[in-house]
C-alpha cells in the first residue's frame, strides 16, 4: 500500500518543474490531507501488533518523500538562480556610471611634491603677498635703488614703491620679521616679470627656502639640495654641481646644475649641449639681509635657496613649451593625473 | 659679453683646450652661456693669388682664372663672381677640399673648360651669413697659407654671462685676471708706450666730483681718420660682438673691450671753449649718436662745452661733436664715473650701452690713465698724429675708499663648514691682487684692488676663497637643527584636500594670470577698485583681478573654441582689493558649463543647473562643520534670480550663480554657473568632539506645508531649528512641489522631522505635540497650511 504511493510521489517530484508545483506535490503527499498523512491516520484501524510496524514504515516513507522534495527543491532553486543570474548578466566592459575625474594643474602637482619633500625635513610653508612694496622685494634683500640687479628683474610696477613681486624672496623678510631663529621654511608662490616670449611668461612660480640657525653652513646647504634634487627626480646617483653665481641677498652665492635628465648628460638641445641643466639658485644669506630684520649675523647664519617650479615640472614631465602651463588647454592639463 | 679665446690667449694661455678653459670659467663664477667656433669645419682652402683672369670662351658670366696657390704651377679655376680680377688675393678651395654643408670640391668641366677648384665667398665658408662676391683678402696675405690659419678660424667665441657684481670682468684684461687667479699663472699685457708732447688746448673742470672723481682728456692732432681699421682689430671687434666704424671709434671700442675702460672721442674742431662735467639743467637736450634727441633730467651727469651738451656722461656721446672720417683733431676722454651716479640713467632714457653697462657696475679707477695711453698709442699707430699730455681733473677724496677687511679662519669655517689651509688662503689672496695689509696665524686683513667693487665685507672674501677652491670640492653635510615636531593644526583644513575633493567631482584645476583686461574686470566687478600696472605686457594683462572668474571664463571660452564644451574648472589664487598685504586674499572659484555628465550609455544628456554648482560648492563647505547661508542677492556678473550671496556668521564670504545673460552674450559664452569663496573661510574647520547618541528609537514625522512660492525653504528649516525643541534631532527637506492640486503662486514643501530622547522611546502624543508646535510656528511665520 505504501509502495505505490512512494512510486507515485517519486515520479511526481521528479516531474515538478517549479517550486510551486513541488509545493503542491508536498501537499498531496505530506499535507494535512495528504496521502501519507491519511495512511498515518488510518493506523487506528490496524491491530496492536501491526500498528508499530506500519507506523514505522509510514514515517520512513514520509522521510523519504521529504528528502526527495528537498533534493528536488534545491535542484529547482539552483536552476532558478542560474536563470536569474543569466538575466542579470551585465557587460562588465561598460564604463562605470559617471566616473570622470578631474585633475590638478601640473604646477600644483610639482609644488605639492616639492612641499612634501621639504616637509619631511622639517620645513614649514610660509606665504606672502604678491603685490609687494619696494622694501620687501628689493631694499631689505640688499638690492638698493639703482642696483644693477633691479634692472635684471624686469619689474612690473604699480607706482614707484609698489611692485608685483619678482621673486619669492620677500617671504624671507616677512618670515624673519615675525619669527625668530631657528627658522626652516619654504615659500611657494607666484612671481612676476615683465617679460614674455617663447621661454618667458610674465607670471611663473618659485619655491623659496630659508634656514636660519646658529650652526647652519654652506656644506649643509649643498647636502640638503643634493638630497632634494635626487629625491625630486627619484634618481639616487643624479649628478649635481654647484657653481659660483651672484644674488644680492646671498654671499657666497651659488647656482646648482643637475645632469641633463633628458639626455643623461650626453649633451642635447635642452641642455644646450652642456650636459647640465641649471635648476636652482642658493647661498648663505647676506649679512645685510639679516641685519635688516635685526638678526645678529655674527651669531646666526642664514641659508637660502630658490627654484623655478615650471622649470622642474618641464624637466620632470618632458614639457617643451613653458607657455602651455598658462594656456589651460584641457588637452594639456588632462595629461597630469 | 663675447670674448675670443685667441685674443684671451695673447694675454694668458693655460695649456688646456678652449672647452676646458670655458668650463673652468663657469665653475669659477663666470658663467659660459655658449662656446662657438668662428667658422664651421672646412679643409683645403688656401690663400690664392689671381695671376690672370680672362673671360671664359663660351660663357659671358664666367671667368677663367690662373691662381697661384703657392705650388710649382698655378691652378686653373673658373669663377663666376663679378669682383674676381687679376692681382686679387682670394680664398681658393682646392680639389679634395671639404666645404661646410658636406660640399666636396672635385675637378670639373664648365662649358668645355676644366676647373680645378673654387674661389670662395665668406658665406660659402660659413664665416659670415651673407656676402657679395668672393672675399678679397689683404694684399699682404701669404700665398698658399691655409685660410683657417690665416684668418684664425679655429678661434672660439666664449659667450660670458657676467653677473652684476663682476663689472671687472667685462674686458679681456678682466677675464685674463680671472684665468690667472684660477690657473695660478701670470698674464702678459701688451706694451703700452706713447710719446706725448705739449698741453691739450681744451681745459676741463668738474663741478660734481662725487659723481665724476676723475676726468682725463688728451688731444691728438693731425690724424687721418679715413684709413681702414686694420684687419686684426676689425676681427677682434667683430668676434667681441662689436661692429666697426672709423678707426678712432674702433680704437675706443677696442680699448673698452681690452681694458674695460669706456672711452669717448670728440672731434676737437667741434668743441667750443672748455669742457665742463656737471649735472644737466632741466630741459637741456642733446642729439645722441643713435639719432635720438633726449630731454635731460637734472640728475643726469653730462659733458658740456661752452655752448652745449656734448654727451651723457658714461652713457653715450652726442652727434654734434662726434668724429667723422674727415676729422683730423680729436679729444680723447677717459674718466671714472661713480657707479651709483650712472646707475639707472641709461635706462631712464631707454638706452643701454657698453659704456653704461660697465660704469654702472664699476670701472677700475686706477686704469683711467693707462687706457688713455693705450688709445692714443693705437690711434697714432693707425691714423698718425701727435698726442698731447693728459689734462687731469681729479678729486682723490671722492674716489671709492678701499677699506681693509678682516677675515678669520673661524669665520671661514663657520660659513663653509670646514677649514681651509692658511698658506692656500694667502696664495689665493695674492692671486686675486688682494693686498694683505695685516695677518695673524688665523686671520688676514686685506685691501681689495680698485677694480673689485664687490669685495667689501668678510663674506665677500669667503666667496672668493670658496669659488677658487671649487664649489664642487666643498664638503657636503647633513642639515643639523634641533628637530622639533612641527605643530599641525588639525582644525586648519588642508588646501590640497579641498582641491582633491573638487578633482574627485570632475574638476580640472587651472592657473590663470593674476592680471586681466580692464574689460573683464568691468564686466565681472565694475565696482571693484582698479589696480592697474604701470607697465603691463599688454592691455589684456593690465588690471589685477578682484575675482578669479575672469580667468575661469576665459578658460571656458578658449576650450569651447577648441571643441571642449563640457567644463568643470577651478582655481585657487590671490585676488586683489588693494595693494597692501592685507588687501590681497586667497579665493577659490569654480565654473561649470555644459552637461551634468559626459555622454554615456547609462543616461540621457542633462544640462547642468544651479544646483549642480551648489552641490559642488557644498561638498567643499562641508569640510568645515560651519553653516554657510545662501541668500538671494544680485551681482553684476550673475543672472538675476539665480544668484546668491554666501555668508558665514553674518559675514559675506562668497557668491554663487548663473552667469548673467548679458555677460554671457558679451563674451560669447555658453550657459555657465560660477561660484567663488574666500579660501580662509572654507579652510577654517574645527576639531571633532564626540557626543553620545541615543539608543532609543527615534520618531519621524513627515509634514507637507503649502507656502508662498517666494518663501525660501531655508527660512522654514532655519526657523524650525531655531525653535530648539527638546528631543529635536533634525529637520530635512525631501520634496518641493508646485503645479496640479497646488494653488498657483504657492508651493508644497515636504519636510521630515526627527525626534529622539536619550532616556526613553518617545510616546506618540509627545511627538504629536511637538509637531503641532512646529505647524503653529509655520502658520504664524509663513502662513503655511498643512497640505
Amino acid at each position: 500500500m505504501i509502495k505505490p504511493i512512494l512510486e507515485k510521489a517519486k515520479l511526481a517530484i521528479a516531474d515538478a518543474q517549479d517550486l510551486k508545483a513541488l509545493d503542491e506535490i508536498r501537499v498531496i503527499f505530506l499535507g494535512k490531507k495528504g496521502e501519507l498523512t491519511a495512511l498515518l491516520k488510518s493506523l487506528g484501524t490496524l491491530s496492536k501488533e501491526e500498528r508499530p510496524k506500519m507506523g514505522e514504515a509510514i514515517n520512513q516513507a514520509k522521510t523519504n518523500v521529504q528528502t526527495w522534495l528537498t533534493d528536488r527543491k534545491n535542484h529547482l532553486e539552483t536552476i532558478e538562480l542560474e536563470k536569474r543570474l543569466l538575466e542579470e548578466q551585465v557587460d562588465v566592459s561598460l564604463p562605470g556610471r559617471h566616473s570622470e575625474m578631474g585633475g590638478l594643474h601640473p604646477v600644483t602637482i610639482t609644488l605639492k611634491r616639492i612641499q612634501s619633500l621639504f616637509a619631511k625635513n622639517g620645513f614649514e610653508v610660509a606665504t606672502g603677498p604678491e603685490i609687494e612694496d619696494d622694501f620687501h622685494n628689493f631694499t631689505a634683500l640688499n638690492i638698493p635703488e639703482h642696483h644693477p640687479a633691479r634692472a635684471m628683474h624686469d619689474t612690473f610696477y604699480f607706482n614707484e614703491s609698489t611692485v608685483l613681486r619678482t621673486h619669492t624672496s620677500p617671504v624671507q623678510i616677512r618670515t624673519l620679521e615675525k619669527q625668530k631663529p631657528p627658522v626652516r621654511v619654504i615659500a611657494p608662490g607666484r612671481v612676476y616679470r615683465c617679460d614674455s616670449d617663447i621661454t618667458h611668461t610674465p607670471m611663473f612660480h618659485q619655491v623659496e627656502g630659508l634656514i636660519v640657525d646658529k650652526n647652519a653652513n654652506f656644506a649643509q646647504l649643498k647636502g640638503l639640495l643634493i638630497d632634494f634634487l635626487r629625491a625630486y627626480f627619484e634618481k639616487e646617483d643624479l649628478q649635481v654641481r654647484f657653481r659660483p653665481s651672484y644674488f644680492p641677498f646671498t654671499e657666497p652665492s651659488a647656482e646648482a646644475d643637475i645632469e641633463c635628465v633628458i639626455c643623461g648628460g650626453e649633451g642635447c638641445r635642452v641642455c644646450k649641449k652642456t650636459g647640465w641643466l641649471e635648476v636652482l639658485g642658493c647661498g648663505v644669506v647676506h649679512p645685510n639681509v639679516l641685519n635688516s630684520v635685526d638678526i645678529d649675523s655674527e651669531e646666526f647664519t642664514g641659508l637660502a635657496f630658490g627654484m623655478g617650479v615650471e622649470r622642474l615640472a618641464m624637466l620632470r614631465y618632458g614639457v617643451t613649451d613653458l607657455r602651455l602651463f598658462f594656456e589651460n588647454d584641457i588637452r594639456f592639463l588632462k595629461q597630469f593625473k | 659679453m663675447n670674448i675670443s679665446t685667441s685674443w684671451l690667449r695673447e694675454w694668458i694661455s693655460p695649456v688646456v683646450t678652449d672647452e676646458i678653459l670655458a668650463e673652468q670659467l663657469t665653475m669659477a663664477g663666470l658663467e659660459v652661456d655658449g662656446i662657438e667656433t668662428v667658422a664651421p669645419a672646412f679643409s683645403k682652402v688656401v690663400v690664392g693669388h689671381v695671376v690672370s683672369c680672362e673671360k671664359h670662351p663660351d660663357a659671358d658670366k664666367l671667368n677663367l682664372c690662373q691662381v697661384d696657390v703657392g705650388e710649382a704651377e698655378t691652378v686653373q679655376i673658373i669663377c663666376g663672381a663679378k669682383n674676381v680680377r687679376t692681382g686679387l688675393k682670394v680664398m681658393a678651395a682646392l680639389v679634395g677640399a671639404k666645404l661646410p654643408g658636406d660640399f666636396k670640391i672635385k675637378k670639373a668641366k664648365l662649358r668645355g673648360v676644366e676647373s680645378f677648384g673654387m674661389i670662395c665667398s665668406e658665406s660659402e665658408l660659413g664665416i659670415s651669413d651673407s656676402s657679395e662676391g668672393i672675399a678679397e683678402l689683404d694684399v699682404e696675405a701669404t700665398i698658399g697659407q691655409d685660410v683657417r690659419e690665416y684668418l684664425d678660424l679655429d678661434d672660439h667665441i666664449i659667450e660670458l654671462d657676467i653677473t652684476p657684481n663682476r663689472g671687472d670682468c667685462f674686458s679681456v684684461l678682466g677675464v685674463a685676471r680671472e684665468v690667472s687667479a684660477n690657473y695660478n699663472m701670470a698674464f702678459v699685457m701688451p706694451d703700452i708706450e706713447i710719446t706725448a708732447m705739449g698741453k691739450s688746448s681744451v681745459a676741463t673742470s668738474v663741478s660734481n666730483t662725487s659723481a665724476c672723481p676723475k676726468y682725463l682728456t688728451r688731444s691728438i692732432k693731425g690724424i687721418d681718420n679715413s684709413v681702414q681699421t686694420p684687419q686684426w682689430m676689425a676681427d677682434k671687434l667683430k668676434r667681441s660682438g662689436q661692429s666697426t666704424h672709423s678707426p678712432v671709434v674702433d680704437v675706443t671700442n677696442y680699448v673698452l673691450m681690452e681694458l674695460g675702460q669706456p672711452m669717448h672721442a670728440f672731434d676737437l674742431a667741434k668743441i667750443q671753449g672748455d669742457i665742463q662735467v656737471r649735472n644737466a639743467k632741466l630741459g637741456e637736450t642733446v642729439d645722441l649718436l643713435n639719432d635720438s634727441t633726449v630731454e635731460l633730467k637734472d640728475d643726469t651727469l653730462v659733458i658740456t662745452d661752452a655752448k652745449s651738451v656734448l654727451a651723457i656722461a658714461g652713457v653715450m656721446g652726442g652727434e654734434a661733436s662726434s668724429t667723422q672720417t674727415t676729422t683730423t683733431d680729436i679729444l680723447l676722454e677717459s674718466a671714472f664715473f661713480e657707479p651709483v651716479s650712472i646707475a639707472g640713467k641709461a635706462r631712464n632714457y631707454g638706452l643701454h650701452t657698453e659704456s653704461s653697462l660697465r660704469f654702472e657696475r664699476g670701472v677700475d679707477f686706477n686704469i683711467t690713465e693707462l687706457a688713455l695711453d693705450r688709445a692714443a698709442q693705437l690711434v697714432i699707430e693707425i691714423c698718425g698724429g701727435k698726442a698731447s699730455e693728459i689734462t687731469k681733473s681729479v678729486d682723490e677724496s671722492a674716489l671709492p675708499k678701499l677699506e681693509p677687511i678682516t677675515i678669520t679662519q673661524a669665520k671661514i669655517q663657520k660659513i663653509l663648514g670646514f677649514e681651509l689651509d692658511s698658506n692656500w688662503i694667502e696664495e689665493k689672496f695674492i692671486n686675486l691682487d688682494f693686498e694683505i695689509s695685516d695677518k695673524t696665524s688665523n686671520s688676514w686683513t686685506i685691501i681689495p684692488p680698485s677694480f673689485r667693487f664687490d669685495i667689501r665685507i668678510p663674506a665677500d672674501l669667503i666667496e672668493e676663497l670658496a669659488r677658487l677652491y671649487g664649489y664642487d670640492k666643498l664638503p657636503v653635510q647633513k642639515l643639523s637643527l634641533d628637530a622639533n615636531i612641527n605643530v599641525i593644526k588639525e582644525a586648519q583644513i588642508d588646501k590640497y584636500d579641498v582641491m582633491q575633493a573638487l578633482v574627485s567631482r570632475g574638476y580640472q584645476e587651472v592657473i590663470t594670470y593674476s592680471f586681466i583686461s580692464e574689460k573683464y574686470q568691468d564686466l565681472i566687478n565694475p565696482l571693484a577698485k582698479k589696480i592697474t600696472l604701470k607697465n603691463p605686457i599688454s592691455a589684456d594683462m593690465s588690471t589685477m583681478r578682484s575675482s578669479l572668474w575672469a580667468g575661469l571664463l576665459q578658460t571656458v571660452e578658449s576650450n569651447q573654441r577648441r571643441g571642449h564644451t563640457d567644463a568643470r574648472f577651478f582655481e585657487i589664487g590671490l585676488c586683489f582689493d588693494g595693494v597692501k598685504a592685507d588687501e590681497q586674499s586667497n579665493k577659490l572659484a569654480g565654473i561649470v558649463s555644459g552637461n551634468r555628465f559626459n555622454a554615456q550609455w547609462s543616461s540621457e544628456l542633462q544640462p547642468l543647473d544651479f544646483f549642480d554648482a551648489k552641490a559642488d560648492l557644498e561638498s567643499l563647505l562641508s569640510f568645515t562643520s560651519a553653516t554657510f547661508d545662501f541668500e538671494a542677492a544680485e551681482h553684476p556678473a550673475l543672472q538675476k534670480g539665480q544668484s546668491a550671496k554666501i555668508s558665514l556668521n553674518g559675514e559675506q564670504v562668497g557668491w554663487i550663480g548663473a552667469l548673467s545673460p548679458a555677460v554671457q552674450k558679451e563674451l560669447s559664452l555658453p550657459k555657465c554657473y560660477l561660484y567663488e569663496v574666500d579660501l580662509n573661510a572654507i579652510l577654517a574647520g574645527k576639531i571633532a568632539k564626540y557626543e553620545s547618541f541615543s539608543s532609543y528609537q527615534q520618531a519621524q514625522r513627515d509634514i507637507a506645508l503649502v507656502v508662498d512660492q517666494a518663501t525660501p525653504v531655508a527660512a522654514l528649516t532655519q526657523s524650525i531649528n531655531e525653535l530648539k525643541q527638546t528631543h529635536f534631532v533634525s529637520v530635512s527637506l525631501f520634496d518641493v512641489y508646485s503645479g496640479e492640486h497646488i494653488e498657483s503662486g504657492k508651493k508644497s514643501v515636504a519636510l521630515s522631522l526627527t525626534y529622539q530622547s536619550l532616556e526613553a522611546t518617545l510616546a506618540d502624543d509627545e511627538v504629536n505635540t511637538k509637531v503641532d508646535e512646529v505647524l503653529a510656528l509655520m502658520k504664524d511665520k509663513f502662513s503655511a497650511t498643512l497640505r
